[in-house]
């Protein structure tokens, strides 16, 4: 399913619903036309194979505040799947961006269905129009609603790996960003154990909650939304955060919005730079993710180019470490090590990037291989009785790493002729990806953003300022019945 | 006094109560859908009962034993419930409800052994005497064994059995109870695991032979 904006060409499919829709009082075709060509109105079409089941209309006139809903309609055979409820949003966030505060519609006033819709989008009757629709005599009620411009406060949870991380933020404002991890926990394993991470979770709900909370300096009751990462992350993780936020949102009766982790992470762009400048490669890597993105818009279109195929980068770092010996997490470890060490003393393979792994995975990483290579380098030299020169093979594994990271993210920009590229996630905390990074978007004219680290790293606050924006556009809250999605895809933003 | 009880240490048991009054319950069996469950079953009771959130003085959960992801479901929602509605926190031992459903139905009965799945061969029990004030007489237990090694820590043949669940309504009684006894109520909110997390610290393996 897509929702796009129409275009004249699709007068013939939309006359074709129209007609199956209003039986007695479709619009004419000369009708429907102008009001597809018109500058001051906004149509958009839904698509399911390549046929056109729904659309919808909108009228903003120039230097007024209020907006019209012309027409919305769905195919009956598609009717139930939430169709009417994406025109509805999609409607909403363009008079919005449109500049209007109040939106007007008619509805049959024998249309219970719609008008159930209408309302639960906080549409109210205010008039109504005797003998309206003809030729059935059947009276119009006139509805309106006014747009929330106020900046929402929403309290972000997240839990979906090792940091439970609440935010609160206004708007686009941060107003606290509070992170526990239990990555001490998870030392002697030498990686993230979920059971271990979920028990810490629930056990650090509460403080982190009350820090938040005094570090905006604000109440509970001051809260007018909470949204929750729901995936992608670790399901047992996940489920402490879900349960916690349900809970909180019934008690308070504030609305929950249920969002994606990996979006959240190009969302602490809004709180680091005002905004996120659209379109952008994002490059998310961290301990449990390796992902480059395509972001067109951070609400409608954010698309997944490639991932990592084994091993996260975070956890390759960890990995490698501890073949070296050095202690869990890896990333500053091999950093520190790495410094005295020469990067181009041993040529440690770039995973997927030869010509032929190239064609079926462009955007794709590997990094399983690199750490058997490293390993087997140190053994070879073990067992030979020689000395392994750390420094030397901690640089050069590194930069093999960030080679990797940098080289596709490049030219994901270049073949997408997007001009920025933003990092998230804890690796950014790396000091040779930094470096790397900047140094080749300076070469190619790339803009490079990287956020502070508390909000590169898993927090609380990039997923409230996405759920901050979800309701600056009019978004609905999620239903209480969301779950974990610990594969959850990056397309959906909201659940 | 209004209570909201809640359990997932089997499956979603969710209740308000009044006093020892229970004005509404919702039961769900499957032991896979807490995290979804949990929002809604709190949503549906409250209107079944017809009690606002704000009127709720104390939340009551069950801190199991139980398999872990989903009993943390319970205790995650029920801190943030507690905040949320300014309103007490109180944890029970989710067997001791079990034992007082059974006592309930056979006042008449003499000491009991509960059991539940604890999945890897092994079941969660504890052992009760009976009944006093309305609070269960718990002797051994909450523990977590096969169950043909129980006999070594208690005379198994004299004890009943129950095939009973835990219901949110029996754990809010017993909170009640619990208040109005020199025993008071349970503040001390955590989850009882019986388990430690099931990893070992991996050794490192040669990737060349």
């Amino acid at each position: 399913m897509l929702i796009r904006e129409a275009t004249e060409k699709d007068l013939a499919g939309i006359m074709a619903l129209e007609h199956e829709c209003f039986i007695n009082d479709a619009w004419s075709e000369e009708v429907m036309h102008s009001e597809l060509v018109a500058s001051h109105t906004f149509y958009v079409v839904v698509i399911e194979e390549e046929k056109i089941v729904g659309y919808a209309g909108l009228s903003k006139l120039p230097g007024s505040n209020q907006a019209d809903i012309q027409t919305i309609a769905t195919q009956p055979s598609v009717r139930g799947r939430g169709y009417g409820r994406e025109l509805m949003n999609t409607l909403n966030s363009k008079a919005k961006e449109l500049g209007a505060t109040e939106i007007f519609l008619e509805v049959r006033a024998d249309n219970t269905v719609a008008q159930k819709l209408y309302k639960l989008f906080g549409f109210k009757r205010i008039g109504i129009r005797k003998n309206y629709y003809q030729p059935d005599n059947v009276d119009a009620f006139v509805m309106q609603t006014t747009i929330n411009s106020k900046e929402p406060i929403v309290l972000g949870i997240e839990s979906s790996c090792d940091e439970t991380g609440i935010g609160i933020v206004r708007g686009n404002q941060l107003l606290a960003n509070v992170i526990s991890s239990s990555m001490e926990q998870h030392a002697i394993f030498g990686g993230v154990v979920p059971e271990v991470a979920a028990r810490a979770h629930l056990e650090a709900l509460t403080p982190v909650l009350d820090e938040a909370l005094n570090k905006a300096n604000i109440a509970l009751d001051d809260i007018d939304a909470i949204a929750v990462t729901n995936g992608p992350g670790l399901a047992g993780a996940l489920m402490v955060g879900i349960s916690a936020a349900k809970a909180l949102s019934v008690a308070t009766g504030k609305p929950i919005y249920a969002v994606n982790h990996l979006v959240g992470h190009v969302a602490a762009d809004i709180l680091a730079n005002g905004e996120v400048a659209t379109p952008t490669i994002a490059l998310l890597v961290s301990g449990g993710h390796t992902s480059l993105l395509l972001v067109r818009d951070l609400l409608t279109d954010v698309q997944l180019l490639g991932e990592t195929i084994d091993d996260a980068a975070g956890e390759a770092f960890d990995k490698v470490a501890r073949v070296l010996g050095l202690p869990y997490p890896g990333g500053p470890q091999i950093d520190r090590v790495a410094k005295e060490g020469n990067p181009t003393a041993i040529r440690f393979p770039r995973g997927l990037s030869l010509p032929k792994d190239m064609a079926e995975h462009r955007y794709d990483f590997s990094f399983s291989g690199l750490k058997t290579a490293v390993a087997r380098h140190v053994e070879v030299l073990e067992d030979k009785g020689e000395e392994v020169n750390l420094p030397d093979v901690a640089a050069s594994f590194r930069e093999a790493v960030v080679d990797v990271l940098v080289t596709k993210a490049i030219n994901a920009c270049k073949e997408h002729d997007v001009p920025r590229l933003l990092l998230g996630g804890g690796v950014t905390a790396n000091a040779r990806l930094r470096e790397i990074a900047a140094k080749r978007c300076a070469e190619e004219g790339i803009e490079l953003r990287i956020p502070p680290f508390d909000l590169c790293t898993d927090n609380g606050a990039m997923i409230a300022v996405l759920g901050a924006q979800l309701i600056m556009s009019g978004a609905l809250p999620s239903k209480l019945d969301f779950g974990a999605n610990s594969t959850l895809q990056v397309t959906k933003v909201q659940s | 006094m209004y209570s909201i009880a809640l359990d997932t240490s089997a499956g979603t048991t969710v209740a308000v109560l009044k006093d020892d009054v229970v004005l509404a319950e919702l039961n769900y069996d499957e032991n896979m859908t807490h995290a979804e469950r949990i929002g809604q079953a709190l949503s549906d009771v409250l209107s079944k009962a017809a009690i606002r959130s704000a009127q709720i003085d104390r939340v009551v959960v069950g801190m199991g034993p139980g398999p872990f992801t989903g009993l943390r479901v319970g205790l995650a929602a029920a801190k943030f419930f507690a905040l949320g509605a300014n309103a007490e926190l109180v944890g029970i031992c989710s067997l001791d409800a079990i034992a007082l459903s059974f006592y309930e139905q056979n006042p008449e009965a003499g000491a009991l052994l509960v059991l539940t799945d604890a999945r890897r061969k092994e079941v969660f029990w504890a052992a009760y005497s009976g009944i006093a004030d309305g609070l269960p007489i718990r002797v051994v237990g909450p523990s977590v064994t096969k169950e043909e090694n129980i006999k070594d820590f208690i005379d198994v043949d004299s004890l009943e059995r129950t095939e009973l669940l835990v219901t949110a309504s029996a754990l809010g009684k017993i909170a009640f109870s619990e208040n109005s006894t020199e025993l008071g109520a349970n503040y001390d909110v955590s989850p009882i695991y019986l388990r430690e997390p099931d990893a070992v610290p991996g050794k490192g393996k040669r990737v060349s032979s």
